[in-house]
């Protein structure tokens, strides 16, 4: 079974050899037979890594500890969910998921456009290919998770091994979320070679027009919403296992991922401008190319362990690898728009400074900084040892320092741009939009200051948010009331109307007031409040309006693991309130200690209790308990931008609109009036695209 | 006469406590870490998790600081042990009477640089803290001369067909109201 699935690894890495090679003979020939077995090619290697995960997985679910991938991260007793998801638990594994969700990916763009763009899409397949083969060289010669346990003795004759029990899943990895967090990045990371490939296709083909642009927004948006769902995941399983009370670490990892995700929020953006008025073509070919390298980098640093993280769960000298994967693609990049820059030469015109199109270029420029400052410190102590031989280290301080009023001012984009009208506004609209939201915010922030909430950064995001969420609302509202006065419906049903017509622009309302609800719950860490304190069953410990009182500390045991456990009862003004139960395990497999936070969750605040351990002098149990204003934001702002994600990439029904008739909606049909369609007035404000 | 009295407690108590701090503080400097845990008082303890959060855990398996250190393995799993004895220094000099600065300077001192959570701004290390600042600086510059010389260019063309007020109305009804110029 070993031999099985190593052969069909082998097989993808030719089938992924093949696809890029006939790609480009067929490419440089013009022959369709070609290019129609180079695309079969690259959709078989799809097949061909399931076979192989599919193999991995047939060892874990039959406890085969011959293999030493399965033997390092797994055991009997590990429950079957958790074996299934032991396939990314290390190195190899989770270089092979890449691969796979890499090929699903690849897969679904060479089915779903076997029919079309035959200009383009051979290029797509030759770019998708020579990603494949990377990731597969690896699979196959570097990190194979196929290896099996034993070894040569003195003469030179290899023995076989095998382990009666594994070593265990890692605790930090069981836990739910554990099984999805990986899954949502890695969708994201891959996600991301799509647009790539597109982008790079389009260049080298030089395919005409915006056309690539429209094929891959929804890949885009889909690797985008991967990727936010899975730091999102992430930052909450920090919160809910790792028991610091915080969510967001810096950590490399952490930041490695992150990095894509802003610079593909730029992208995002800035398509617009190049659909709306054809400028900035260089910039979005660039955008990709750096969000792509991005994902490689973030990879790379997850994998590598080239600066020191908590995530670096197998570290291994793969960088290298990663390391000229990364400069290849940036010689490809650079080569293809070399050659190709006149193809992208756009006509850049403004007409006002006041303008969604210079919006959009401080919303880029604004991104770009913060993820300058995120990789730049990431990378920092990798210079540094370079230049000075010193060892440093880079963490929160620095981060929260820099990019606190970069993010600033990123919502007060938020709030602004959406208002501001394509090509020019005048002061006079302005004043109109944002007299009320901006009210509205400064009556928060003196509620707030009234309230005794006084931090300068909170209050500053407070004043913002509230801004933001109004203009958001004033946005629905106007477009609802219209619909409203119009159809003889009420405001609510309006207002779901307006979002189903216009899904990407409404979608993307929502998807910022997600962002709003995030950077609100994000703001609330300026309150936390954390008290730490030796308790013996009967003591009491107060934090905020809560008393704790420690009634019990017993232990539970099962096959995985065993537990200590504390039972406290939370009071709040003298009555009982609830019951929390913080847990620490050890388990057995590994031999590792893990707490298990017990969390009290409402909207206004979390209480947070961490069991600890026992005092090593006084051997009483040491309990650690947190109160975390407004975390709750973050991860139903969190859902708000996953629906929001969603809706934006349902069609709009503004299609249908086109072909009702020409009396009611005359812009629909292209009516034409002294010799200016309406419909080029109207796109000025309100567009299927902005 | 009171003032007489008081001023002999004072110095009673004064010398007490020197001959106390000659014959215990080279006890207590001896046997660093068998000295139980000070109690601080909550302004000490504030300093304490301050201080905390700018010193680094260095056992080696985990990216974080004294005051968050929760990785796995540790015997008393969060915070791990060497954090623990980490703190536990940092609480000895607060109750000590050592300033902020010369505790983080002792900690450089034992186990070099790496310990701080940041690098201090000095020599290449300055160039972390500068550089995202001046780099976006230099990028806002660079994009408000782009929307400089675009709007410029913008201005030299020819001005579109006029628009008519009915045209205008008409376009505003039609578009439902959704146009704000």
């Amino acid at each position: 079974m070993d031999i099985f699935g190593s052969f069909a690894l082998l097989l993808a890495f030719v089938a992924a050899v093949y696809a890029f090679a006939a790609g480009i003979a067929g490419i440089l020939t013009r022959r369709s037979l070609l290019t129609k077995s180079a695309r079969s090619a690259g959709m078989a290697v799809f097949g061909l890594i399931t076979l192989a995960v599919a193999a991995l997985e047939y060892f874990f679910f039959t406890n085969d500890f011959s293999m030493a991938y399965v033997a390092a991260h797994s055991n009997r007793a590990l429950p079957a969910f958790y074996k299934f998801a032991a396939l990314w638990a290390g190195q190899e594994g989770s270089l092979l998921f890449w691969s796979w969700l890499l090929s699903i990916y690849a897969f679904s763009v060479l089915f779903l456009n076997r029919k079309k763009h035959p200009e383009l899409m051979p290029y797509v397949g030759v770019v998708l290919a020579g990603v494949q083969i990377f990731f597969l060289m690896l699979n196959n010669f570097v990190a194979s998770p196929f290896h099996v346990l034993g070894a040569a003795d003195a003469s030179g004759v290899f023995h076989l091994a095998r382990l009666s029990e594994g070593n265990g899943l890692n605790p930090l990895l069981q836990y739910p979320e554990m099984v999805i967090h990986p899954p949502m990045l890695y969708l994201g990371y891959t996600g991301f070679t799509v647009p790539f490939a597109f982008a790079l296709a389009a260049l080298l083909g030089r395919y005409p027009g915006e056309k690539w642009i429209h094929i891959t927004r929804r890949w885009t948006m889909i690797a985008w919403g991967f990727q936010g769902i899975g730091i999102l995941l992430g930052a909450h399983w920090a919160y809910a296992v790792l028991g610091w009370g915080g969510y967001w670490a810096w950590d490399p990892v952490e930041n490695a991922s992150l990095l894509p995700w802003i610079t593909g929020t730029a992208f995002l953006h800035s398509v617009m401008m190049q659909e709306k008025r054809g400028m900035m073509k260089v910039w979005n070919v660039w955008l990709v190319f750096i969000t792509f390298m991005l994902c490689i980098l973030g990879t790379m640093l997850t994998r590598s362990g080239v600066v020191s993280s908590v995530h670096a769960f197998a570290e291994s000298s793969i960088g290298g690898w990663f390391v000229v994967f990364l400069a290849i693609i940036l010689a490809v990049c650079l080569a293809a728009w070399y050659k190709n820059r006149d193809y992208l030469r756009s006509d850049n015109q403004l007409d006002s400074l006041v303008s969604r199109e210079s919006g959009f270029l401080f919303n880029n420029l604004i991104l770009l900084a913060a993820c300058f400052a995120v990789l730049w410190g990431t990378l920092f102590p990798v210079f540094s040892e370079w230049f000075t031989g010193s060892k440093i280290s880079v963490g929160p301080p620095f981060f929260n320092k820099v990019n606190i009023p970069i993010a600033l001012f990123l919502l007060f984009l938020t709030g602004v741009g959406p208002i501001l009208a394509w090509r020019k506004t005048s002061l006079d609209a302005l004043r109109r939009n944002f007299a009320w939201p901006l009210a509205g915010g400064f009556v928060a922030g003196a509620i707030a200051l009234v309230l005794g909430f006084w931090n300068f950064y909170a209050l500053v995001c407070l004043i913002l948010s509230v801004f933001v969420a109004l203009t958001i609302f004033s946005e629905f509202y106007r477009g609802a009331r219209v619909i409203a006065s119009r159809d003889h419906v009420n405001l609510v049903s309006a207002a779901g109307e307006l979002t189903l017509r216009n899904t990407r622009r409404y979608g993307g309302y929502i998807v910022h007031f997600g962002m709003v609800l995030i950077f609100i719950g994000i703001a609330g860490s300026a309150f936390n409040r954390d008290v730490q304190k030796e308790m013996a069953v009967g003591q009491t410990l107060a934090i905020g309006p809560y008393t704790i009182l420690c009634q019990n500390f017993d232990q539970v045991a099962n096959n995985n693991y065993q537990s200590d456990r504390a039972t406290l009862e939370v009071f709040r003004g003298g009555r009982s309130v609830m019951m929390l139960y913080p847990e620490r395990r050890f388990f057995l497999a590994s031999q590792v200690t893990e707490t298990m936070v017990a969390i009290e969750t409402a909207p206004l605040r979390d209480l947070y209790v961490v069991y600890a351990g026992r005092s090593p002098e006084t051997g009483k149990p040491v309990i650690h308990a947190y109160l975390n204003p407004l975390v709750k934001f973050i991860w139903f702002g969190g859902l708000i931008v996953a629906l929001g994600t969603g809706l934006a990439l349902l069609p709009g029904r503004r299609a249908a609109l086109v072909l009702r008739p020409a009396a009611e909606r005359s812009w629909g049909g292209g009516a034409v009036a002294d010799g200016v369609s309406p419909a080029r007035i109207v796109a000025r404000r309100t567009d299927g695209y902005d | 006469m009171i003032r007489r009295s008081l001023s002999r407690i004072f110095w009673s108590a004064a010398l007490a406590l020197l001959v106390g701090a000659l014959v215990f503080v080279p006890a207590i400097l001896a046997q660093d870490n068998a000295e139980p845990a000070p109690e601080l008082s909550p302004a000490q303890m504030a300093r304490s998790n301050a201080l905390s959060l700018k010193l680094r855990c260095m056992c080696g398996g985990c990216n974080d600081t004294v005051g968050t250190c929760n990785h796995t393995g540790g015997s008393f799993s969060g915070p791990c042990d060497t954090a623990k004895a980490m703190r536990k220094q940092i609480n000895q000099r607060i109750a000590r009477g050592e300033s902020d600065d010369l505790i983080l300077q002792d900690f450089v001192q034992e186990y070099g640089s790496e310990v701080l959570v940041t690098p201090p701004a000095k020599g290449f290390n300055w160039l972390m803290w500068i550089a995202p600042i001046v780099l976006p600086i230099l990028a806002f510059v660079l994009v408000w001369e782009l929307v400089r010389r675009w709007r410029r260019h913008s201005i030299l063309l020819p001005e579109g067909p006029a628009v008519s007020p009915e045209l205008l109305a008409r376009a505003r009804h039609e578009a439902g109201g959704e146009s704000h110029e």
